[in-house]
């Protein structure tokens, strides 16, 4: 799994977004965590914002399952579940293969 | 293509930009003790557009070729970017306590998009194709580029064609058919010896007697005929003295102006981008100084953020964090500061395009944002000195907290005395509580105040240029009329 990830700009972060982003690299080490770039398509891509404003911009990215957006060190949880579900569908897309 | 903060430094070498200071002209200035710092701030600028954690506000996508562009270069094209420009200049402000000087070349940029195509659409000149072909020029190869307007002025009663001496506002000295010679100078350039670039505007209204200064122009910052002389800054030669680190209080960054004295140089003709057209003189200057108002609302509140955290540490290391009257001035600086960044979301977030297609920001905000940013900095300044105390100006050197002189009785060191009487609370080493003391020293009145204090004072227009606009953009018989109808007057 290829998962793209796009960071707000930092003006002002409430939280320490390196850390968290390495919190969840940590707990998913078979998935490649790349810093998002034009002209790819991701599995998923992961936005990571440093307040509710969350305005990175990440339109211009492509994903085959979606975006998840966090702006808070509380939404680790939320994200490391959602990465789990994108992995046990493609497990499950590749059993039936 | 973008740069590399250490590409930046070196790009700077490959310049014969002239600098002279204390009467010398100085060949090596990339390395100057008091002139590096500054270079450094931009080269942040650099730094942070590679870096992932800060891309999304330190580049944008260029309208004129698609690609990438670090932002200083961009023209904005909606509020969303008017917006990310404010955030990009508080995360600056955040990583330097000083000022990071490309902003003038993006505020000039997108004041020039706009006014050369409404001189074009009245002329029908090619001022605006030759902006839009230098701009390309300038964001494939990542320049910074000094956006100069300030002239001398002379006598402040007189306009530029009545002065005594011509030179005193820049002007045309001759037209030629490949291009015009210009003379003259600009004042207090903010970054002009680090600029690749220097993009000239004139600096105020202009009549017809004036059209001779009614000029804006591109040029290499080492073209012919051109040379500044290095500003001063209080405090500044601390930076020359050996060793230097604890006592300059922001050892690796400030800021810098400079005069730039154009000595009849030759500006061809598809680097010229006004020329005499004196009724777009004052359209020019009113949006460059909105622009420029609006970045006060970023820049100024990233270097607030700095200071805030200082003299919160400061309390710590004082032992006096826990006082009510500290922590309530605490939220007072960031009441302020946040009251800046407030004006400068909110200018950008009223912000409309204009006719050539970029975004200009609501010039009523911009002014309120740039009015409160010439009086909020010194109250700011003034509770860090409060809760700081009065050692941070009455501190020993470093190099007496460092000497082995043997000053006591019982044969203590000088640095045995100094460390003795200034330590304080057992969160810190005294080197620790110096080290913060003295960055609030550097900020609230020393090389730094240029930039944090003098600066938010004079820098983008001094207070009563903000009061003319928000006279003229007030509205006050609609105001009128809201309290006829509440009064019931008829």
């Amino acid at each position: 799994m290829i998962c793209g990830v796009r960071f707000c700009g930092g003006c002002n972060p409430r939280y320490d977004r390196g850390k968290a982003f390495e919190k969840i690299k940590e707990q998913n080490k078979d998935v490649d965590f790349k810093i998002a770039e034009e002209g790819e398509t991701y599995d998923h891509l992961l936005v990571i914002g440093g307040c509710t404003n969350c305005c990175a911009s990440h339109c211009q990215f492509s994903t085959r399952e979606g975006i998840t957006r966090m702006w808070d060190e509380k939404h680790i949880d939320e994200v490391l579940k959602k990465i789990d579900e994108i992995k046990s569908k493609e497990k499950t897309k590749q059993n039936i293969k | 293509m973008l740069m590399t903060g250490d590409q930046y430094i070196e790009s700077l070498r490959k310049l014969g930009t002239r600098v002279y200071m204390f009467g010398e002209k100085i060949d090596n200035w990339v390395d100057h003790p008091m002139i590096r710092p500054s270079i450094n701030c931009v080269k942040v600028t650099y730094d942070l557009a590679q870096d992932p954690q800060h891309a999304d506000l330190m580049t944008a996508k260029s309208n004129l070729t698609g690609e990438t562009v670090n932002r200083f270069g961009h023209l904005h094209q909606s509020t969303d970017d008017l917006r990310k420009k404010v955030k990009m200049q508080r995360l600056c402000g955040q990583k330097t306590a000083s000022c990071f000087q490309r902003c003038v070349g993006m505020d000039a940029f997108n004041a020039e998009f706009s006014t050369t195509f409404e001189i074009d659409k009245k002329y029908g000149t090619h001022y605006h194709e030759n902006f839009k072909k230098y701009l390309e020029f300038v964001q494939n190869n990542d320049l910074t580029v000094d956006g100069a307007m300030t002239d001398p002025k002379g006598d402040r009663g007189l306009a530029p064609h009545a002065q005594k001496d011509p030179d005193l506002f820049l002007r045309i000295k001759e037209k030629r058919e490949d291009g015009i010679i210009v003379r003259g100078a600009k004042c207090h350039q903010t970054g002009s010896i680090n600029s690749h670039e220097h993009l000239i505007m004139p600096t105020q209204a202009m009549g017809e007697d004036d059209k001779a200064y009614a000029v804006s122009f591109a040029c290499p910052s080492d073209v012919e005929g051109l040379y500044m002389v290095y500003g001063r800054q209080s405090c500044d030669t601390r930076k020359m003295e050996p060793n230097a680190d604890v006592d300059l209080g922001n050892k690796n960054f400030g800021g810098q102006e400079a005069l730039v004295v154009f000595d009849d140089v030759f500006i061809p003709n598809d680097r010229i981008f006004m020329c005499e057209e004196y009724e777009f003189a004052g359209m020019l200057v009113e949006r460059f100084a909105g622009y420029h108002r609006q970045s006060y609302g970023g820049c100024k509140v990233g270097v607030g953020d700095v200071i805030i955290g200082a003299a919160a540490l400061a309390a710590d290391y004082n032992g006096a964090n826990k006082a009510s009257h500290i922590k309530d001035k605490l939220i007072e600086m960031t009441h302020l500061n946040e009251t800046l960044y407030c004006c400068g979301i909110a200018c950008s977030a009223e912000g409309y395009p204009t006719e050539s297609g970029n975004y200009q920001i609501d010039l009523l905000l911009a002014n309120v944002c740039k009015q409160n940013v010439t009086r909020f900095p010194y109250e700011i300044v003034r509770l860090a000195e409060d809760i700081a105390g009065g050692l941070m100006v009455t501190m020993p050197s470093s190099i007496d907290f460092n000497s082995d002189l043997k000053v006591g009785k019982n044969g203590e060191t000088l640095s045995e005395v100094c460390n003795k009487f200034y330590a304080a609370a057992e969160t810190c080493t005294t080197i620790e509580r110096m080290r913060i003391l003295r960055f609030l020293e550097n900020i609230c009145l020393g090389s730094s105040a240029v930039g944090y204090r003098t600066e938010s004072m004079h820098g983008a227009g001094s207070p009563q240029a903000q009061r003319i606009m928000i006279s003229r953009q007030s509205n006050i018989n609609a105001k009128k009329e809201l309290a006829k109808e509440i009064a019931g007057i008829k």
